[in-house]
């Protein structure tokens, strides 16, 4: 218990300093300033700024539009491959989107899809007549729809890794051939057996989804609107602002998003409850909805298109990344550049590694260490269901970022602990050691105990049961966890620059700094470098885990 | 009586020229030991600086000034053994608000700010919040004596505010309009002209989203040719009806938002994104706050070569950037030999290359010697580049107070709209 009681406190403690940090100044106390009274102008202030009821509405109906889409998408794919057992041939196809950074497949999506983005410039002029860029609405349109699209591409691998991960402690086969036997088609026999089971175990990655989608800022600056933006960026702007008294309104901003965050969970949970009441009713009447093969044929080829859209839109993104880093000139509408080279990476090169080496060590540090944690919970935990206070350690991904790295930064330089790569590697482990505990918790707890039992019988002691069985067994989801903590670690954004003190340069501080700027060819270098860094890790955990497996090959089948 | 008057009077003015030779003398001889003093001050200054680490919080947007930078760094690193760290800050408020989360913990030694880039409103907003270095380094390092501040007396008063010293020049900058020949025959010369040509070529034009420098500094040009009395903005913005000052710019504005890219709904982020639009064709004419700005996007392969350069003909707006140090920060003595190595004539004449960031100088030709004003003169040009007489005047900046102003009346009209 004292040892769970340390990793606890290890990742609530910045989280409700932070938060304490944000809520005090949102009531008009900053002493530094010389404001030592409370007062609710503050709150005026904030309310009373241009187009706040859009920012928040827009920052609200993208996060919920876009988690909506990932997870209905997510349930019909898993809904329509699950049984055929040829959901591992997708997942590979579409995991390695899990491991690109947010901001990568947002600037991925603004040069592919801008009216000078590749895009165009692969239809112009022959298709559309253009020898220019059009004055066309997209990206960034008023809806924020390149963002959902966007949010949708990153969001629906990981739902489909959570829902898989779900679905293999269910005994879903048995339950849908007793549906089919029943009579029920695919989907009815999915909607009414498994997806109530699903949905339950689902909420928690469903809602650290919905929350970053609240307060996602990277992928926000670069895709939404910006008359008025989304309410997460104009918190950070507020912060930025020279005039002082933002800091304050930037301060109501916070708790106001603590605030939107929670509205969105409860309107999703009410949501929720609703459908699972007219599961129930559908269920009751034993509903079976009779369709021609070839319409259930064709809904399940469009769902497989626009469930595979955000993510092809991506790869094509990517690609045109990759392109505009190899391009010394790529005048419009060129489909491809007019002069490639080397020119951005040899000018950049200094920086690259600087911030390369950075994303490197923090990542694999901060990993690391949550892996380990993670492991050291899990054992000190007996029972084999997940506690309430487990449930806890997920806090840091629960409240929205902004609204509490502020704070933490001033309790940070007040305990001079700012910029350290201790700090930043603490800070990042916060919001790593969530995934991880996701990602291995359940293969952990699936363990069959009767390994261990047969070699204590054999007379190993509790150390060498730990490591020479237990450990082995379980490498492949170590791997895999450690390998998306790396990804976790390297897509970090606030977290780096309010806990590093902006002094620390990362792949991922790079790309949003350049994401605003004119050099698209240094943009793309960072970019490329960020999906290269993750990639990369994943082969080498995939590698070691074929190493390890090799010797075995024959027992699998 | 008279003559011996006379005597007394000879002997009076002798005195008195004496007197004043004495003085001059003593003057000079008190100031040759002054401004010895300051060098063996700086040579102590220097030697502190040994060893020291400089994290200079600059905005990092531009790779051109980046790899300027990393030359002063190597500069420093070879001569004084410094090293320096260059923060690339994505709004130079980002470090401000640092310096005040610094400040409000209490840290008042260690700081994470060295040398911070900066001028008007996040230098008004430091001083007056007392998060710099309050003596007058600045006027005592060796390289300031280059500077005349009766030419350029912006580089004293940084948007109307006194510097006393408390910021270093560093370089210059003029509001300058670029277009791209291949569109436009003309350049419209004036901001009703300008405005013309936006409504007879719709989504052509648009300007960096304020609170960006450079679009509110656009702003300011615009509300510099339409108002009836210009020069209410060098004073503090209480002083006058704001509502008033601002009507024509709001006339201008309203006129032209439904022309612009996107219908005046969508702006850029900042001026190199929109440098990079007058690249793609996206947009026909920009403006930037560097006159070698478009040579320099034509070299980098950003800009086409048809694209040149024009001014206003009423003249356009023009101000000094400095380097500040905050009060906290951790490697003064190594910020200031940073700072100095930053206005001396070897850093200037490098920064002034358009090859390299062709970012004009503070310096006064007449107080270099012969063979560095040469140096000057001898610089490259690029094809878009203007001639320093063809740049025309330039307008004074605002006081700082309007800045946040326009910013909030901006917001109020065409956010959320």
């Amino acid at each position: 218990m004292s040892i769970r009681a340390v990793i606890l406190v290890l990742c609530l403690a910045p989280t409700t300093a932070g938060l304490i940090g944000a809520l005090v100044p949102a009531t008009g106390w900053f002493a530094p300033l010389g404001r030592s009274d409370f007062s609710i102008q503050p709150v005026m202030m904030f309310f009373d700024q241009p187009g706040i009821w859009s920012s928040i509405w827009l920052s609200g109906f993208t996060a919920i539009t876009a988690t909506l889409l990932s997870y209905v998408l997510a349930m019909f794919l898993l809904a329509s491959i699950y049984r055929n057992g040829r959901s591992g041939v997708l997942f590979r196809l579409i995991s390695p989107l899990l491991s690109v950074p947010h901001i990568t497949v947002a600037v991925g999506f603004l040069f592919l899809l801008q009216p000078s983005g590749w895009l165009i410039r692969l239809l112009s002029p022959w298709l559309t007549g253009w020898d220019r860029p059009p004055d066309l609405y997209i990206i960034p349109d008023d809806l924020g729809i390149g963002l959902i699209i966007a949010l949708t591409a990153k969001e629906l691998p990981f739902l489909m890794l959570m829902g898989l991960s779900a679905l293999s402690q269910m005994k879903v086969n048995d339950t849908l051939d007793q549906a089919s036997s029943l009579g029920y088609g695919t989907y009815s026999a999915w909607l009414y057996t498994v997806q109530p089971q699903l949905s339950g175990r689902m909420r928690l990655a469903v809602l650290i989804v919905l929350i970053f989608s609240v307060s996602v800022v990277d992928m926000a600056l670069v895709l939404a609107p910006s008359v008025p933006s989304p309410l997460a960026p104009r918190i950070l702007e507020w912060f930025r602002d020279a005039d002082l008294d933002f800091q304050f309104i930037a301060a109501v901003g916070a708790v106001a998003q603590l605030f939107l965050s929670l509205l969105c969970c409860v309107i999703w949970l009410l949501c929720g409850r609703m459908m699972h009441r007219l599961i129930r009713v559908l269920i009751y009447h034993g509903l079976r909805p009779r369709v021609p093969a070839w319409v259930s044929q064709s809904i399940k080829l469009a769902v497989f298109f626009v469930a595979l859209l955000p993510c092809f839109l991506s790869v094509l993104g990517l690609m045109s990344v990759t392109i505009w880093g190899f391009a010394d000139i790529w005048r419009f509408p060129a489909p491809l550049p007019d002069e490639w080279g080397f020119r951005a990476w040899i000018s950049s090169a200094d920086n690259m590694i600087v911030a390369g080496t950075n994303s490197l060590i923090i990542g694999l540090a901060s990993s690391c260490l949550a892996v380990c944690l993670v492991i050291i919970w899990l054992e000190q935990t007996a029972s084999r269901r997940q506690s309430t206070i487990e449930s806890w350690l997920y806090i840091p991904l629960l409240v929205p970022q902004a609204s509490f790295l502020f704070g933490l930064q001033i309790v940070l330089i007040w305990l001079r602990l700012d910029g350290l790569y201790i700090t930043l590697i603490w800070v990042h482990m916060l919001f790593v050691l969530p995934y991880v505990m996701l990602s291995l918790s359940g293969s952990w707890r699936q363990f069959d105990q009767r390994y261990t039992e047969l070699s204590a019988t054999l007379g190993s002691s509790q150390m060498k049961q730990f490591f020479r069985v237990k450990l082995p067994i379980l490498l492949t989801p170590i791997m895999t966890a450690f390998a998306i903590g790396f990804a976790v670690s390297c897509a970090l954004y606030l977290p780096t620059i309010f806990a590093s003190n902006g002094r620390m340069i990362t792949l991922t501080t790079e790309a949003v700094t350049l994401a605003t700027s004119a050099s698209r060819q240094a943009l793309g270098v960072a970019s490329f470098l960020q999906m290269i860094l993750p990639l990369f890790v994943f082969l080498c955990c995939d590698a070691i885990i074929r190493l390890r497996l090799k010797p075995f090959r024959y027992f699998r089948h | 009586m008279k003559r011996k008057q006379n005597n007394c009077s000879i002997g009076g003015r002798i005195h008195q020229y004496l007197s004043l030779i004495a003085l001059i003398i003593s003057v000079s001889v008190i100031s040759l030991y002054q401004s010895q003093a300051n060098a063996d001050d700086f040579e102590t200054t220097i030697t502190n600086a040994k060893g020291q680490t400089v994290y200079f919080n600059a905005w990092g947007g531009s790779p051109a000034i980046n790899q300027y930078i990393a030359w002063v760094g190597q500069r420093m690193a070879d001569e004084y053994d410094i090293t320096l760290t260059h923060v690339k800050l994505s709004a130079t408020s980002d470090a401000v608000s640092r310096i005040l989360a610094e400040k409000t913990s209490g840290k008042l030694t260690g700081g994470s700010v060295d040398l911070i880039w900066i001028n008007g409103e996040n230098f008004a907003a430091m001083k007056s919040y007392g998060l710099l270095q309050s003596d007058d380094w600045a006027y005592h390092l060796p390289s300031f004596i280059y500077t005349d501040a009766d030419l350029l007396p912006g580089i004293k008063t940084d948007f109307g505010i006194p510097t006393d010293g408390q910021e270093a020049p560093w370089g210059r900058a003029q509001l300058v309009f670029g277009y791209d020949t291949a569109y436009v025959n003309t350049p419209p010369r004036s901001a009703d002209q300008l405005a013309q040509w936006i409504i007879a070529n719709p989504g052509r034009f648009s300007y960096p989203k304020p609170p960006d420098f450079t679009g509110v500094s656009f702003l300011k040009q615009i509300l510099l040719e339409t108002s009836p009395n210009p020069h209410m903005f060098l004073e503090p913005a209480d002083q006058t009806d704001q509502n008033m000052a601002l009507a024509t710019l709001w006339k201008w504005l309203d006129q032209t938002h439904p022309y612009m890219r996107k219908a005046g709904r969508h702006f850029p982020a900042n001026y190199t994104a929109m440098i990079q639009m007058l690249g793609d064709g996206e947009l026909a004419i920009a403006f930037a706050f560097n006159p070698t700005e478009f040579s320099n996007g034509i070299a980098q392969g950003i800009l086409p070569n048809t694209i040149r350069s024009y001014v206003h003909d009423s003249g356009t707006l023009g101000n000094v950037h400095f380097v500040a140090i905050p009060f906290n920060a951790n490697s003064t003595a190594a910020a200031k030999v940073v700072a100095n190595f930053l206005l001396s004539p070897e850093a200037q004449l490098h920064k002034a290359n358009s090859d390299i960031w062709g970012d004009p100088t503070v310096l006064a030709m007449h107080k270099l010697p012969p063979d560095t004003q040469y140096a000057f003169a001898a610089l490259p040009k690029g094809v878009a580049t203007l001639n320093e007489g063809d740049l025309g005047k330039t307008l004074p900046e605002f006081h700082p107070s309007w800045v946040s102003v326009i910013e909030q009346q901006w917001a109020k009209r065409y956010i959320g709209q």
